[in-house]
């Protein structure tokens, strides 16, 4: 029975040689079945790990998540065999993201957190890694004062080998101070990253529609619109980059670049419908629903045409679709998942994120993206 | 010497050759790309001037390192300009200083005379300027740091540059006629105006005239040939096609060559890129669309920007303009293909139908001209949309292969002619169709289809299985799946198994709860109770003579172990990895079937109960 391990392999060769999508996330999942089917528990856990990088990469963390579990428990089981070790950068992956499923309690959060500081002491590796990920699950959560404290308690832990790239972590200081309106701040510490000496898988592909905001707040429409038309292109792809698509996509109601707002909601609105993390559904309907309250402010419109996936529940053939009922649906979507985080955190955070589309629609300033010389 | 420079000149060779240059062989490079700056300048000056550079090695008997005399008959320098081009010198050990000032002849040609200290410890420059006093100057310059400018007591009697390099005893293997051909023919091969090499009382001329793809030529077959040859010997490859290239912004032409293979998937290809005619790189990849990786080029650009590294060009507004324009080019090839020979597109669908199908999905005119043409995997076989399209009304397809395996062999058999969309671009190319051929009507399809193209069953036979139902829907209740009965095909297939991408998904993550420790069991719980999706289903197929049988048999507990068989069979069949709870079932059921066969008598495990036909041994 050696044909199954064959087609395991041809698989997991094809999957390898495509970007990350969901197509290379499906080859690995069927070749991960095939092992399963088998009962090969060391192909089943290499095939994992395969996978858990390709569906972290690929916009599938609720997979990666499935599968990581499956190799955690393999590893309690048969540490020798299954080595914590090997595994500690995609552990972090998992955990820094199972904070974008509402229907993961605090208390899980936070014992994934602390099984991960267990792992990594276990490693002899620092606590840096640890602490960015319990700064960036307290900030999600709306935990302020906890999310200071930590803040400065990760910057002031040395880098080891465990650590992310200094590109990932530069973008992920960038929050901190986009946040709290720091918006120069950002832009010079984003420098190595925007003059290109500092890059990785995702970077600047999510610096870019960080920036976005910051710059139109300091009136550098230019250079926000360089970085729109060159990250766009970055992000537009994989579903991986859902909530920088959303970025994008305020920028343009912001700038009053509505045509091209609505091309990006019709492209990507398929993403948001069924994406696994409900962090990046939430800033997609935001600014969907932001932007579409520009075109109804606009006026004389009620009805666009948009060419919107069969999988939206109002879906129409004839792809006529009321702005106002559209807009109605979208921010309902915004606000019930900001609802259960809400619930879930004990906090206001994202009924406030969710707010904040109104003062946005107080700072519109027209400024033309298209440019045919 | 009278001067010295105030920086260490070895801690800039240093640099240099560690941190800007590949090889020592690119002094060649500069050497030429200062003489083509010092011809040009001069044509401005002089309309009409052709303008030469040679290169003459001059061995010596005595065996000692030979001398190579580099000389062109451009603008040269006056004596500022020399003071400036030292000034450049004096200010190189700063990385970006060097950088900005490869933008200007001067501080470019003070550069570009450092690189010759990688493979010489002197060097003599002799100058006379166009725009000069008629004075002829030389520069004397060593490799530590020591230098002299004085007038020549040589004077030259037109304006030009001579470059004398005096190879040290270690790099003579720079200074040989093989390599200096070699070099000169690298990185000057398309330059406008004679490049000579003089060797051993020797003179060649190096280079064509101009870029292959600008030559006049007798016919079309003929230009076809040559430039094919021209590709064959710049990239080793026999390319089956080539295509113009030109773009006004960027000032951009040259010639692609189509690959006689598929390339590994979305690898880019590496062009070679030519500034100016001097080579810039032999590994640029940001020239071309990102669909177009069927083909391997070579351009010539006047008005781009290279990178600092000067290994490709600076991502600008001027070259998304050019990139814009080449892929232009490439497209009109494709849609001249498509009209005038379509046996020639099927070909290159068939190697790059990658390629294609990636362009056809960002461009709208294009994919209706060739979505026809596209080659799909079938239930029925492999046959291009147009085929499918005349004999089925509706275009289904799968998007996963899991998902084409498990319905292709059922649906074949009905006559359901099930597209594998599980090729790249595929899924998206064809739900594509109906946004832009307004008549189509596209269906995703799955496993969950299947049993509505199946027969339904008489009143009569539906009373038949009426108990096989109840106890069916009962024994697979705690597993989320529901039970139907139809007539299909082939009949040796009793019963079809079929969940949604949910159900799958929730399969997976019941085995990672099933494995992993209580934490992570405990977080997918959550997320299982939070996923959405419709129950699976058993379909029995009432054309299988087991199936007939079994809705006949009145033994309760026979009949519920031969449905949690057959439903285990069918996850089997259906490449669904079992959980605990169905390889439990298994285990149980294989023992309760060998105990019912060993009738009553077989043991003391006898939850099989007395089976018909019992042959016991006793």
């Amino acid at each position: 029975m050696s044909d199954w391990r064959e087609q395991a392999q041809q698989l997991w060769e094809r999957a390898d040689g495509l970007e990350p999508g969901e197509a290379k996330v499906r080859l690995l999942e069927e070749a991960v079945r095939l092992a399963d089917a088998h009962s090969d528990t060391s192909m089943g856990y290499m095939l994992r790990d395969a996978l858990i990088d390709a569906a972290t990469f690929g916009g599938f963390p609720d997979k990666a998540l499935v599968a990581f579990a499956w190799c955690r428990g393999q590893q309690k089981k048969d540490p020798k065999r299954f080595d914590p070790e090997g595994m500690l950068w995609k552990q972090k992956w998992v955990v820094g993201r199972i904070k974008e499923f509402p229907h993961i309690t605090r208390k899980q959060i936070s014992d994934a957190l602390n099984d991960m500081e267990q792992c990594f002491a276990a490693a002899d590796a620092g606590r840096r890694s640890v602490l960015k990920l319990r700064y960036g699950a307290a900030r999600e959560m709306g935990d302020t004062a906890e999310a200071e404290r930590l803040w400065a308690a990760w910057l002031e832990t040395p880098r080891d080998h465990l650590t992310d790239c200094r590109a990932c972590e530069l973008d992920d200081e960038l929050d901190h101070h986009v946040d709290r309106g720091e918006w120069e701040l950002a832009l010079r510490k984003a420098r190595p990253i925007l003059e290109g000496r500092q890059g990785c898988a995702e970077i600047p592909h999510l610096t870019y529609g960080t920036l976005l905001y910051p710059l139109f707040k300091l009136d550098d429409l230019k250079q926000a619109r360089e970085l729109h038309r060159r990250g766009y292109p970055m992000v537009a792809k994989n579903r991986e980059f859902l909530a920088t698509v959303g970025e994008h996509l305020e920028f343009l109601a912001l700038t009053d670049n509505l045509s091209r707002g609505l091309t990006l909601l019709e492209k990507h609105l398929g993403w948001a419908l069924e994406h696994p993390s409900y962090r990046d559904r939430f800033t997609f309907y935001t600014a969907a629903a932001f932007l579409l309250e520009r075109v109804l402010a606009e006026g004389g419109r009620d009805v666009v045409s948009l060419r919107l996936p069969k999988s939206f529940p109002d879906y129409r053939a004839d792809c006529g679709y009321e702005v106002k009922t559209l807009h109605t649906w979208v921010h309902g979507q915004a606000s019930d998942i900001a609802a259960r985080f809400d619930r879930r955190n004990g906090t206001d955070r994202f009924a406030r994120l969710l707010a904040r589309n109104q003062v946005l629609a107080s700072e519109v300033r027209p400024f033309t993206i298209d440019s045919t010389q | 010497m009278d001067h010295r420079f105030q920086v260490s000149l070895r801690g800039v060779i240093d640099l240099l050759s560690h941190h800007l240059y590949s090889s020592p062989g690119v002094y060649v490079r500069e050497l030429l790309q200062n003489a083509t700056d010092a011809i040009r300048a001069r044509q401005l000056l002089e309309p009409g001037h052709t303008g030469t550079v040679r290169l003459e090695l001059m061995e010596k008997q005595d065996g000692s390192p030979p001398t190579l005399l580099f000389s062109d008959d451009g603008v040269g320098l006056t004596e500022e300009e020399i003071h400036r081009f030292l000034a450049t010198i004096g200010e190189s050990s700063k990385r970006e200083v060097l950088a900005a000032r490869r933008n200007d002849f001067i501080g470019q040609f003070g550069i570009g005379l450092l690189s010759c200290f990688m493979v010489c410890d002197e060097l003599l420059v002799v100058t006379r300027s166009a725009r000069g006093d008629g004075r002829t100057l030389e520069w004397r310059g060593r490799h530590d740091g020591t230098y002299a400018v004085r007038e020549s007591e040589h004077p030259l009697d037109r304006p030009g540059t001579q470059v004398f390099l005096m190879s040290r005893p270690d790099t003579t293997e720079w200074f040989t006629p093989e390599r200096l051909r070699h070099l000169a023919r690298h990185y000057g091969g398309l330059l406008p105006f004679p490049v000579q090499l003089t060797a051993g009382g020797r003179t060649e001329r190096l280079n064509p005239d101009g870029p292959p793809w600008r030559h006049e030529y007798e016919s079309v077959s003929e230009r076809r040939k040559a430039l094919l040859a021209y590709g064959r010997d710049v990239f080793g490859t026999d390319f089956i096609d080539c295509i113009p290239l030109r773009s006004t912004a960027g000032d951009v032409d040259g010639v692609a060559f189509v690959l006689p293979a598929s390339p590994h998937f979305n690898a880019r290809q590496k062009h070679r890129v030519y500034l100016k005619h001097m080579l810039l790189s032999e590994s640029a990849e940001n020239l071309l669309p990102e669909w177009a990786f069927f083909v391997k080029c070579v351009v010539n650009a006047n008005a781009l920007r290279p990178t600092a590294s000067r290994e490709s060009f600076y991502e600008d507004e001027s070259l998304a303009l050019a990139r814009e324009a080449l892929g232009q080019c490439l497209r009109k090839y494709l849609v001249e293909l498509a009209h005038e020979d379509p046996r020639a597109l099927q070909r290159l669908i068939a190697l790059h139908g990658l390629s294609v199908k990636a362009l056809a999905l960002d461009d709208d005119d294009f994919y209706r001209l060739v979505v026809n043409w596209l080659p799909f995997e079938t239930s029925l076989g492999v046959m291009t949309l147009a085929d499918y399209r005349r004999a089925h009304p509706v275009v289904r397809y799968t998007p996963t292969l899991d998902g084409f395996r498990q319905v292709a062999r059922v649906a074949g058999a009905q006559g359901l002619c099930i597209i594998n969309a599980a090729y790249t671009h595929d899924a998206a190319l064809l739900e594509k169709l109906p946004q832009v051929v307004p008549d189509a009507q596209v269906e995703r399809f799955s496993a969950a289809d299947l049993p509505q193209s199946f027969e339904e069953l008489t009143l009569d036979e539906r009373e038949a299985v009426f108990p096989l139902v109840r106890m069916a829907e009962r024994v697979l209740a705690p597993f989320r799946c529901g039970v139907v009965v139809k007539k299909f095909f082939p009949a040796e297939v009793p019963t079809l198994y079929s969940a949604d991408a949910e159900g799958t998904f929730r399969r997976d993550a019941e085995r990672a709860r099933d494995e992993s420790d209580d934490l992570y069991a405990g977080v997918l719980e959550g997320m299982m109770a939070a996923a959405g999706g419709d129950q699976a289903q058993l379909c029995f197929n009432l054309h299988n003579p087991v199936v007939r049988r079994l809705a006949a048999v009145a033994d309760r507990e026979l009949l519920k172990l031969s449905v949690e068989m057959l439903y285990v069979q069918a996850l089997l069949l259906g490449h669904h990895p079992l959980n605990a709870q169905e390889m439990a079932l298994l285990n149980q059921g294989l023992l309760g079937l060998i105990s019912a066969q060993l009738g009553d008598g077989g043991g003391e495990g006898n939850e099989g109960g007395g089976g018909s036909g019992s042959r016991g041994f006793h």
